[in-house]
């Protein structure tokens, strides 16, 4: 079964914008069915934490995502936020001070999405100001120029324009509680990845409680603080921190689940800020190439990187090419291999196969350069993780477990963490 | 009541084999001719326009103020009742074929090319069976009009179960007067759930199974 | 008229979609909408000023002059237009609710029975339904309305009904996810986008009451079908003509009107 019983209770607001949730013994019968579609889940979600719901299609993870903010109503059990109990207040009262975020955005295609992230916040009677100024502040927070997209209409969005004008609505009223359903499934696999690494921006700055329905383990995997995979009728089958179930899957369906390739997944888990980073001998436009030359030799590098005013690499000049030019100009090389260092290791390696390169140079946030990163750097950065994972000793993990019909799990089974 | 059906019933079924046989008449007639239109026209947009605008008017204008206008040129009698019920018949079925042929999958049709089918085959092979159901459709909505349209003609033109209602009409008071009217009423009624019923049977039997919805 | 125009919205995958306009505007579809709606009305205008010019100098016998008199004709407009209105108004305040009603969940079961019902008052001939009516309610303005009220229902009804179910599903689930209550949903999201599809439904109703109400004269309703039937009763080819021709041209005038209120109030962003 799912992971030990020892739970822990994370303070719900030790510095983190999120609640606590907990739902106790929630179970979902629909009328005419046999077997509940949800039977007796209990589950605790920490605060400030992203947890994602992953299993088949039809397992009741959406099920259990939409009893949480009472879109289904549970037939038995408790739900509680923070530390109150909310299984019968009014349903709609408790979903505005919930975050709501489906496929493709939900958007209402006749209002602005200035008028759409207004939506919440409105109906909480916040005045006029105060909402102009905050779906500008909301805009600026998904990468979304407020001057060009307040007035704009969803059709005249993209996909991945309209998810984020969806994540923004949502976190409008400021809701201690964002819940996701499929939310990045509707659109290409580069957007996704950019969508993403946004969401992982914003939630180091809003610490909110996530909960992210999806059918896409490695999306779980980069971004859940903790996972809960499921089977069918809601039945927890993990619940614990990518590494571990990635390293110790619990049964052979969490293995089929995780499918093949568990070791390069693991590459998602560590992100390129968190590995040291080689160092570049730089330049500036304008300096002479002999200047330069002799810095490069004296460094004992092959490369330079060359950066513009604002610090951001614009060239990446080799020895040979440096013997050739007289200074350094400014034009900017558009083909640069360039990773920021939010990215995973997956995202880091993959982008220097579709360069070419055996190297990629590392950004921040606001696309400075911050260092090199190497295949051999991954390399080392893998095997050492996996030694370390091999050595350690399950933590404390949050609550998770089945008292429906299903909880007649033999004992031997949970004692194998 | 039933009195009254039953002394009259040879001439209350007579009027409605009429009454019937007029308006099936006229709708095939239609069908033909709109479907042999749309063909002509649907592959120009402007003639499609045209041919969707004369539609949309046509179906616009009242059908008893286009009777009286018909009227003056053709008279009264059997024939302008077949060209009155004929035209408004084919306006719904016109409009219906020109939006199916046009709605085809052009991918379709550009297969059946390429295979080496010669533009009559295509069209009478690929794109009128795939334009039929909606073609269909129109046919079974222009029945149910004209339906109703030929018992007003019969004000003016004669034939059908029109009769009963304005002559339960004229001898208003007299007797059997109310009986005539709902027998005519629910006569055209009752055709008119039989003809859409024999046009969903034949929709069955002629549309394939493979786009049937 | 006896049948709706354009009933059912599997036969006009236009106006199912919602986009009314495509299609629907007489012989310039393909045309920019607003550029269809200026030209509907000027055409009427041309038609009505070369009838009018006829008109005065026609020669007409002193029977036709009195039925064609400005006097008379524009009695005959006002009853005309006064039956299509106040039957359309009894229309809309019934069947919308009624359709909005039958798309709500508990009542979905009650769709099939109602629709079949209207639609077996709409497979009757709108003259004989009219005389029925007179026969029981009196010959009288009062008979045609209710008769016209009965007739105009169903394409309301079944639009309202069918805007509604074209809503995403998603977009309600949205809006209640965000704590939206049943009834801010229907009124903020459901209404606007089901309204396109629900006025064209309005329009359609607007022309076959424009149509049907041409069938008031057989039961003292007044109206312009007086002109008919008197054109026709009497042989006065003039006066049958005359009729004809202006309910025609009232009938696309109401047309015109209804596309301008598609047009104006088709939610932005749609």
């Amino acid at each position: 079964m799912s992971s030990p019983v020892t739970a822990t209770h994370p303070h719900a607001s030790a510095g983190v914008g999120g609640a606590r949730i907990l739902i106790e013994e929630v179970t979902k019968r629909y009328p005419g069915q046999k077997k509940p579609a949800v039977d007796g889940v209990t589950l605790e979600i920490p605060a400030g934490k992203i947890v994602m719901f992953v299993g088949p299609s039809g397992c009741g993870k959406t099920t259990t995502l939409k009893m949480i903010n009472r879109l289904i109503e549970p037939t038995e059990g408790r739900i509680v936020l923070g530390e109150d109990d909310v299984t019968d207040i009014d349903g709609d009262e408790l979903r505005r001070r919930i975050g709501y975020v489906i496929q493709a955005g939900g958007l209402f295609p006749h209002m602005t999405v200035a008028a759409n992230i207004a939506l919440v916040p409105k109906m909480l009677g916040w005045d006029k100001q105060r909402i102009a100024a905050r779906v500008d502040e909301l805009l600026t927070l998904v990468s979304l120029d407020p001057e060009v997209y307040r007035d704009r209409y969803p059709k005249q969005l993209s996909g991945g324009q309209q998810q984020r004008v969806g994540v923004a609505r949502a976190l409008a009223a400021d809701p201690p509680v964002l819940l996701m359903d499929e939310p990045f499934g509707a659109v290409d696999p580069i957007t996704r990845q950019r969508l993403q690494d946004e969401l992982l921006n914003i939630q180091s700055e809003v610490q909110k409680t996530i909960i992210i329905v999806t059918h896409d383990f490695d999306e779980a995997v980069k971004l859940g603080d903790w996972i809960v995979v499921f089977a069918e009728g809601a039945e927890i089958v993990q619940y614990d921190t990518p590494e571990r179930i990635l390293a110790h899957p619990a049964n052979d369906f969490v293995e089929g689940f995780i499918g093949s390739g568990a070791g390069l997944k693991q590459l998602s888990l560590t992100r390129v800020q968190d590995i040291d980073l080689l160092d570049a001998v730089v330049a500036r436009p304008g300096e002479q190439t002999s200047t330069v030359l002799r810095r490069v030799e004296e460094a004992g590098h092959h490369h330079v990187v060359v950066l513009d005013e604002r610090q951001c690499p614009i060239q990446w000049l080799s020895r040979p090419q440096l013997s050739r030019l007289g200074s350094i100009d400014t034009s900017v090389d558009p083909n640069l291999p360039i990773v920021t260092c939010r990215s995973t290791l997956n995202d880091a390696l993959d982008n220097m196969l579709v360069f070419g390169t055996g190297a990629a140079l590392v950004t921040d946030a606001h696309e400075k350069f911050v260092g090199v990163l190497d295949i051999e750097t991954v390399m080392k950065v893998m095997t050492a993780a996996r030694k370390k994972m091999a050595g350690t000793k399950p933590a404390d993990a949050p609550l998770g477990l089945n008292t429906g019909a299903m909880a007649t799990v033999p004992p031997a089974q949970e004692a194998t963490r | 009541m039933w009195d009254f059906i039953t002394d009259r019933f040879g001439q209350i079924a007579f009027s409605s084999w009429q009454h019937f046989s007029l308006v099936a008449q006229c709708v095939v007639l239609a069908t033909v001719l709109s479907v042999a239109l749309a063909v002509l026209v649907y592959r120009s947009r402007t003639l499609s326009a045209v041919a969707n605008g004369v539609s949309a008017i046509g179906l616009t204008v009242p059908s008893f103020a286009l009777i009286g206008i018909l009227i003056v040129p053709f008279g009264f009698g059997v024939t302008p009742a077949v060209i009155v019920v004929t035209f408004f018949a084919a306006l719904p079925i016109l409009r219906n074929a020109v939006v199916g042929l046009s709605g085809v999958d052009p991918a379709l049709v550009e297969s059946a090319r390429g295979i080496g089918m010669s533009r009559a085959r295509t069209l009478l092979r690929v794109e009128l069976p795939m334009a039929w159901p909606v073609i269909l459709a129109g046919v079974r909505v222009s029945a149910q009009m004209v339906m109703g349209i030929a018992a007003v003609t019969a004000f003016a033109l004669g034939p059908g179960l029109g009769g009963f209602i304005f002559s339960g009409l004229a001898r208003l008071g007299g007797a059997n007067s109310l009986e005539s009217v709902v027998t005519g009423v629910v006569a055209v009624i009752v055709l008119a759930l039989v003809l859409d019923l024999l046009l969903v049977v034949l929709g069955r039997l002629t549309i394939s199974r493979g786009i049937r919805v | 008229m006896s049948a709706p125009v354009i009933p059912e919205i599997t036969a006009d995958p236009a106006a199912a979609t919602g986009t009314g306009l495509r299609g629907r505007t007489p012989v310039f579809g393909h045309m920019k909408p607003w550029q269809a709606l200026i030209i509907q009305p000027i055409a009427i205008l041309v038609i009505l000023a070369v009838f009018t010019v006829w008109l005065l100098n026609a020669d007409l016998t002193p029977t036709e002059a009195t039925t064609l008199s400005p006097g008379a004709l524009w009695g005959y407009t006002v009853e005309h237009i006064t039956l299509t209105l106040v039957a359309a108004l009894v229309v809309l305040v019934v069947a919308v609710p009624l359709g909005i009603l039958l798309t709500r969940g508990p009542f979905r079961r009650l769709t099939g029975p109602v629709l079949a019902v209207v639609n077996i008052g709409q497979a009757a001939p709108a003259v004989g339904l009219i005389v029925l009516l007179a026969f029981w309610l009196g010959f009288s303005p009062r008979a045609a309305t209710v008769a016209l009220i009965l007739y105009a229902l169903l394409p309301v009804l079944r639009n309202t009904m069918v805007g509604l179910d074209a809503v995403d599903p998603r977009l309600v689930e949205a809006g209640r996810g965000m704590g939206m209550s049943a009834v801010s949903v229907l009124l903020k999201v459901e209404l606007p986008l089901a309204i396109p599809v629900m006025l064209a439904g309005i329009r359609t109703a607007l022309v076959l009451l424009v149509g049907t109400a041409a069938l008031a004269a057989f039961v003292n309703g007044g109206g312009l079908g007086l002109l008919i039937t008197t054109g026709i009763n009497l042989y006065l080819p003039r006066v049958l003509i005359a009729g004809s021709l202006l309910t025609a041209l009232l009938a696309l005038l109401f047309d015109w009107l209804g596309a301008l209120v598609e047009h104006l109030a088709r939610p932005k962003g749609l």
